[in-house]
This record gives structure tokens, sequence and C-alpha cells, in this order.
């Protein structure tokens, strides 16, 4: 309902500054749409990616090396949903890596955790759908 | 690597009260995560809360004393800055009574109770607050009312919620947070909005009542209207527990018949009527209100008129309804403030007191008498002042009055974070502590049932907390105070029998909810009723009975005007990134909202040849502000919705811009337009046109 607690939550977690928006929420009121990664199982980003520098870990989670990411943005372009995203300061790729670090730690990522109406969700395919049944 | 402490506190970047984990690392806040055992907001943040760090930690905040010399803003000590100001104060007080210095608060760091002792103490009358127009209103209202302000109980599931002016959302976060309204509707309550946009809680109602904004006491009294025409109301109650039931029914019936209230409200009768009905049929059912019912000429008259419908439908103390939460037993911030301290004789000369009674009982000023007392010496000069935690040259009405009256006076101090257009006009800043940096009873003055525990997470620079700075401020002046801030929260604590250390922690405290109080000892009104004739406004001279006043600045009340000024403006358009005119120098906040935005109707927009992010001047009798044009069609084509406490700290001279994007330089804030007993200022009506910007 674009509050963006979920952008700034996402901000302090990934310690980005102005630029990047790993979510990002469009507001055409009465509509919120919101823009995140989807974590495709078929990644165009990841297909883009001159230097391999994008990956798919065994959970699914789609995530970029930084070491490895040489800035040519071609991800960017490749990304459907907007969700790829260029950060100045570093000069490299970035995305959302659901967390990882939290999820390790038991924690729900930082968008969802903050989330006042419980909108951010995430699973494997063939789960999300009955999350939405049940919420929506 | 270091390791991590968490903290757990409470927030205030808003009127707060949100539990927070703060992660502290070498002395610095790295992080602030929700507390999921914040039983006010569950672990939700929201996105100025999470921001806190960027604000505490930001290049230009300012973190010593300053004054201003002639070569601009030089540091100086503690000590310099309050014997400045105990040496200016003292000076005023002799040669012109202490009742020339104002004192003035914004929306407040929760440091009310601090600020009403040190103004008392003082001996001054004339405290300055958002009040008038924003919660301490509703609070007046009620209080003549009902005895005590009934806020909405979402732990106990209404099953009808009607959304008044009001989305928490985003925003108005006084009681209880959106994540519990979000719940309590979850759980399959019905949903009334009653907003002039269509937004997000809007296409989700059951019934959305597009109303024509300042005209919601009409609707209210249409509601009463057909409750007593279908006899929906609780009749034991009515006939046992209103006063002056039956000459309310009289103005109702003969001043409110539907057909009138959809002329006065653009709300279709037959919508009226459902929505009263879903309202008044459907049990517990709740009334959760905003703002914009309070920030015109109306400002009494709805609440009391709402308060009328809780009443009349049995509501009023029932489970689920709006209740009157139980004080968790502190001191009471009444008690704390030490009202008894000011002598009859200077609070006679409160100014504005006679005709704003209202206001005046609830110890406060509205503006417009401090800036007339400034410019026109008339009843008596206001000579200095201390402004805490407050920007009124962008958030009050008539900035280029109150700009003009604050540059007037001989000496003013300013607390804050930042060098704002506010603070640049001042002779000495004192820095102060954001919620980071405080030690504090939270939430000591809301109507929740709780206290929270805010604990001092770091100390930043020499900032102070606010409460401190009034404490050795006022001691300097002789006032009595306790040796430091936390002696201060053991009294406030003292009849719970925890200490401050104790209390800490725990976190929170709440007080045993308990519901129909009134059935054991009445309501804490002079009739022990709920006056919806009310012998305390009958007592001023004034109308006993609610009703709806027609705005003075309308298209109805002068049709003169709307050949150049044909739309009506509602200032004061909330986002969930800004709380009133704070914020804008946060860059992850900014990044969201980079500019000051009005929302029109694209048809509007065509009219007037503009385009979606074009810059328009919005120009009203008073004076013109620009702002980046937003289409939304949930909005009457007849209504213009605007941002408001737009000033940019990114300009560095003194002035901020203070005048370019500030609604303030359109609004009214004449004695005519202001509520009769409460002088709430008429922010949310008044006439304007729109154009495109040229050369942007």
């Amino acid at each position: 309902m674009g509050c963006h607690a979920c952008e700034v939550a996402c901000k302090q977690e990934h310690g980005l500054g102005v630029g990047p928006r790993l979510v990002r929420v469009i507001e055409k009121s009465p509509d919120f749409i919101p823009v995140y990664c989807h974590h495709c199982a078929k990644a165009p980003c990841k297909e883009a990616c001159p230097v391999e520098a994008i990956s798919r870990n065994e959970q699914g989670i789609v995530l970029i090396d930084n070491d490895l990411c040489i800035g040519c943005r071609e991800c960017i372009e490749a990304c459907p949903f907007g969700a790829m995203q260029f950060d100045e300061t570093q000069e490299i790729a970035v995305k959302c890596d659901l967390c990882i670090e939290r999820l390790l730690d038991n924690k729900l990522p930082a968008c969802m955790n903050v989330c006042p109406t419980g909108c951010i969700h995430f699973a494997e395919k063939k789960n999300i759908a009955s999350v939405f049944e049940k919420t929506l | 690597m270091k390791e991590v402490k968490k903290v757990r506190t409470v927030c205030r970047s808003c009127h707060g009260g949100c539990g927070v984990i703060a992660h502290v690392k070498d002395g610095k806040v790295i992080k602030v995560e929700g507390d999921p055992e914040s039983p006010i907001s569950h672990g939700t943040m929201c996105a100025k809360g999470l921001s806190i760090t960027q604000l505490a930690y930001h290049p230009d905040r300012i973190l010593y004393p300053m004054k201003k010399t002639g070569k601009g803003w030089e540091r100086i000590s503690w000590d310099e800055a309050l014997d400045t100001v105990a040496g200016k104060f003292n000076e005023v007080k002799e040669r012109f009574g202490p009742e020339a210095i104002m004192i003035g608060q914004g929306t407040g760091r929760d440091f009310e109770s601090h600020f009403s002792r040190f103004g008392n103490m003082l001996g001054t009358p004339n405290m300055l607050t958002a009040g008038h127009m924003c919660y301490l209103s509703r609070i007046g209202a009620t209080l003549t009312t009902c005895g005590r302000h009934p806020a909405i109980d979402y732990v106990n599931n209404p099953k009808c919620i009607v959304m008044w002016g009001c989305n928490p959302l985003w925003t108005n976060p006084d009681e209880y947070k959106g994540v519990s309204f979000w719940r309590a509707y979850k759980k399959g309550a019905r949903l009334i909005v009653i907003d002039p946009r269509k937004g997000f809680l809007a296409k989700r109602a059951d019934l959305w009542l597009q109303v024509r904004p300042g005209t919601d006491a009409a609707l209210a009294m249409g509601f009463h209207n057909v409750i007593i025409e279908e006899e929906l109301y609780d009749a034991g109650f009515v006939s046992q527990y209103i006063h002056g039931w039956d000459a309310f029914v009289d103005r109702v019936r003969k001043d409110y018949p539907l057909n009138r209230v959809e002329e006065i409200t653009w709300v279709k009768q037959e919508l009226i009527r459902k929505a009263a009905r879903l309202y008044a049929t459907t049990k517990p059912a709740g009334i959760h209100w905003g703002v914009p019912t309070e920030q015109t000429i109306n400002c009494t008259d709805f609440t009391r008129a709402a308060v009328g419908l809780m009443a009349a439908t049995g509501n009023l103390d029932a489970p689920g309804g709006n209740v009157f939460h139980q004080p968790p037993g502190t001191r009471s911030i009444s008690e704390f403030s030490s009202h008894r301290s000011l002598s009859n004789e200077q609070r006679l000369k409160r100014l504005g007191g006679e005709q704003y009674k209202l206001a005046a009982r609830m110890t406060i000023v509205t503006p417009k008498c401090a800036w007339d007392a400034i410019l026109t010496g008339e009843p008596y000069p206001l000579k200095a002042g201390y402004l805490v935690g407050t920007n009124p040259v962008v958030s009050r009405a008539n900035a280029k009055e109150v700009y003009k009256a604050l540059s007037k006076l001989d000496f003013l101090a300013v607390s804050d974070f930042f060098m704002t257009p506010t603070a640049e006009l001042a002779d000495i800043f004192l820095p102060a502590g954001t919620w980071l940096e405080q030690n504090h009873v939270a939430d000591n003055w809301k109507f929740h049932g709780y206290v929270l525990a805010r604990q001092k997470v770091v100390e930043i620079g020499e900032c102070w907390q606010d409460h401190k700075i009034f404490m050795e401020l006022g001691k300097r002046m002789g006032q009595q105070w306790w040796d430091t801030v936390e002696d201060s929260l053991d009294w406030m604590l003292e009849p719970t029998g925890l200490t401050w250390e104790e209390f800490k922690k725990k976190g929170y405290l709440r007080g045993e909810p308990k519901f129909y109080k009134y059935r054991e000892k009445g309501f804490s009104t002079p009739t022990k009723k709920v006056e919806l004739y009310s012998t305390i406004l009958e007592g001023w001279g004034r109308d006993p009975l609610p009703k709806y006043t027609e705005i003075p600045e309308s298209p109805v009340s002068r049709p003169d005007l709307t050949d150049k000024y044909p739309y009506i403006l509602n200032s004061g358009l909330r986002t969930p990134t800004f709380f009133h005119s704070a914020n804008r120098q946060l860059p992850w906040l900014r990044e969201i909202r980079p500019d000051p935005i009005v929302e029109i109707h694209p048809y509007t927009a065509t009219k007037h040849g503009i385009e979606e992010g074009d810059w328009v001047w919005l120009e009203s009798p008073r004076g013109r502000a620009k702002e980046r044009a937003k289409f939304n069609t949930g909005i009457d084509p007849r209504v213009i919705v605007a941002e408001h406490g737009w000033w940019f700290p990114e300009i560095k001279s003194p002035d901020h811009g203070w005048e370019i994007s500030n609604i303030n330089m359109l609004t009214d804030n004449s004695h005519e337009s202001m509520d009769p007993v409460m002088g709430a200022t008429s922010l949310r009506v008044l006439l304007c046109n729109i154009s495109r910007c040229e050369n942007e």
C-alpha cells in the first residue's frame, strides 16, 4: 500500500545508498505495484551475464558475485522486471539476494520483516500459490 | 570484529511508539529493526523509523550549541548557551513579565511532560503546540463530551471499522498503528472509508464515501439522522447516559435531513444511509478518525458528533468499539506538568484565552494569537521565545506572517537536529538528541493504555535529549527540577512501584483493560453523562449542540472568489516518508519522494494544459507555492490535494527555500477561519487555482 518500509529496510540491510533499489513500490493510487526480483528458474540476468557472475544456488536464489561483476549492465537490460539495479558507487550490478544471511540466521528477509500488511512472501514455486490463497 | 550489542528501545520518528531493537557497534548504531515483542508494532517498522541512522549521523546535523554572530553561526559551550538563554529570559521576565516569553513545540519528541512543566514554572501561559489542530484538539473535544478520549479498540476485533479521513498504514499513529488496524481488518471487519481521495483503503472498503473536504461534521450529522429515523440507536444507553438527546434529535431532524447533507457533503443520500446502517447495526464497531476532520472551523463539532455516534450506537467503552483505555498507573502528564505552578493571574493572561476557551483549557495558545501579539504588541508584546523541535515557518498556516513574527522577536532560542528555516531565525541553537539518544517513559500522554521504555542507545556529539535541556535551563532560572532526567522518570514511575532502571528492563506497562466503566461511575463530565448537549460549551456562551458550519473560504461561502480560485485546496497530504517538515535531508527517503507532490484529477490537469510530472503553481488569495503534479483519478476534479512541510535542506542559504514549495504560503490563519473554541486552523479547505510553471 505504498508505505515503502520494505525499500528502506532493504537499503539498510544491504548498506545501499541512493540509486539501486532492489525492491521498489510504484505508486499509482489506489494501486501500488511492487517491483522485485522473481528469482526466475531460467533467469535472463544469469543468461545475459558475459562473465558468469550470476548464479542460482540450490535453494533457487539467484545471486550475483560482486567480485566477478564487470559492470557491463547486460543483466539490467535483460531483466524483464526491472529488478536488476546498478550501484554507481561500486560500479557493479546489484540484486536481491533474499537476505541470504538473514535466512541462514532463521530470520525473514528484511523487506518481509517490516511489512505491516504482510503482503511480501517467499516460498518455492509449488508452495507460493497456497500462501497467497491463505492470505489474500 | 567487535561484537554487535542489541538495545531494546522505542521509536519516535513520528508520534512514535513502535518497538525497536537497535544494533550498536563501536559505539555507533549501525542498524535498527522492529521489536517482535512490541505490543504496539509487533515487529514492524516504517520507512521513517528505519532511516533513523541516516538522521542521527547526518553530516549536516548540528552536534554542538551555537550562537549567531555577525559572522554567522559559531560553536559555543553548553554553559554559555544556557547562560545566554536564561539571562535573556530573566531580562524579559523582569521588564515585561514571564508572559512575554513564548515556548513552542511541534508534534514533539515525547517531551510534552517536561515542556509544560518548564513553561508553567517559568510562569508563561503562552505555550504553542500543534495541538490546536492535531490530537490535543480531539482530546479537548472528547473531554468536554465524554470525559476522556475514546480510542478505537483494535485488540478486541471491531466487526466494522469506520476509517474517517485517515490512513493508519501511512500516518496518524497516535494510538494503535497500521498493523493493528490491518490485523482487525483481516479478521473480516467490514470497512467504511470516508476520504476525498480513493486510496488503498477506499479501494478495499465495503463503502467509500467521497466527502467534500471539510464537511465531515455534516456527514456525521447525516449518519445520526439515519440512526434516529430508523431507530438504530441503543435506546437504553441513550436514555440513561446521554445528556441532551432530545435537543440533539431536534437539531439533527430539523437541520440535517439527508438531502441537505448530500448537498453539503457531495455524498449521495443512499450511500450515507447504507454507511450509517452498516455502522449502527454491526457490533462492535469502531471509528478511527484523522486530523483532516479537525483542521477546519468544525474541529470540535465534528469530534463531538463522532463521539455521539459511538454513544448512540452503544459502542462507547464497549470492547471492539471506541474505548477509554485504562492508564498504566504512572504519574499523569498533567500532574508532571505541574499546571498548578502557573498562577491564576498568569493563566488569565493566556493569549487568546478568552476567545479560544477549549485551547486554554488544554493549556495552549493557537499560534495566530502569538503572531498577533508579536506583530501588533496587543494585548501585550511577546519579546522572546524558545522553540523546541518545531519548524513553524514551514508547518504553520500563513507562513509569511509566521516568518515576519519570528523575525521580530528580540530573542529566540531553538533546539533541533538541523538548521531549519526556523532555526536560522534564532540567536541560540541547542542541539537536541534523537530518540536513539533519549531516556523516557514514552507515550505517557497517549490514550492507548501503555507506557513504553525508550532507553538511550548512544550519545552523539554534544547533543542532549530535550528533557535535559528543559531541566538544565530551568535550574539556571531558579526552577525546582531533579538532578538527572532519570530521577525525573523515577518520580513519574513512582506510583507503579518501579524505578526507571526496573522499568527499562520490563519494556512496557499496560493499564488493566476494563470496559463499560461508566456503569459504575458515569462519564467524567459535569452531568456524568455523554454531553451531546455540552454544559461546558453552553457555559462559555457557545452552541451546546454539534453542528456543521460552512467553511469561510469555500465555493459555497465565497462564490465571488471562484472565478479566480475555482478549486478546493486540501493541504497537508501526508506521506509515509516524511513527518511534517522533517526528513527532507535523508537520502533513503528523499529518493522515494524527491519532490513536493500535488494530486489532481487528470481532467483538471487537461483543462490547464498540465501533464503528469509538470511543476505547477498553486495559488490562493494569500500566496503561491510550486509542487509537482501527480494524477489521481480517485479524486474529485473540483479538489486539489497538496503535500505540506516542504523546504529544501540542500539549498544552503539561510532561507533553505522555505517560500518555494511551502503550502502554508497559501493557507489562512484569520480568526474568522478557525474553530471558535479550539483555534484549529483551516488547512483542509481553501480556494485555489492551478497553472503550469513556465520554464521548468
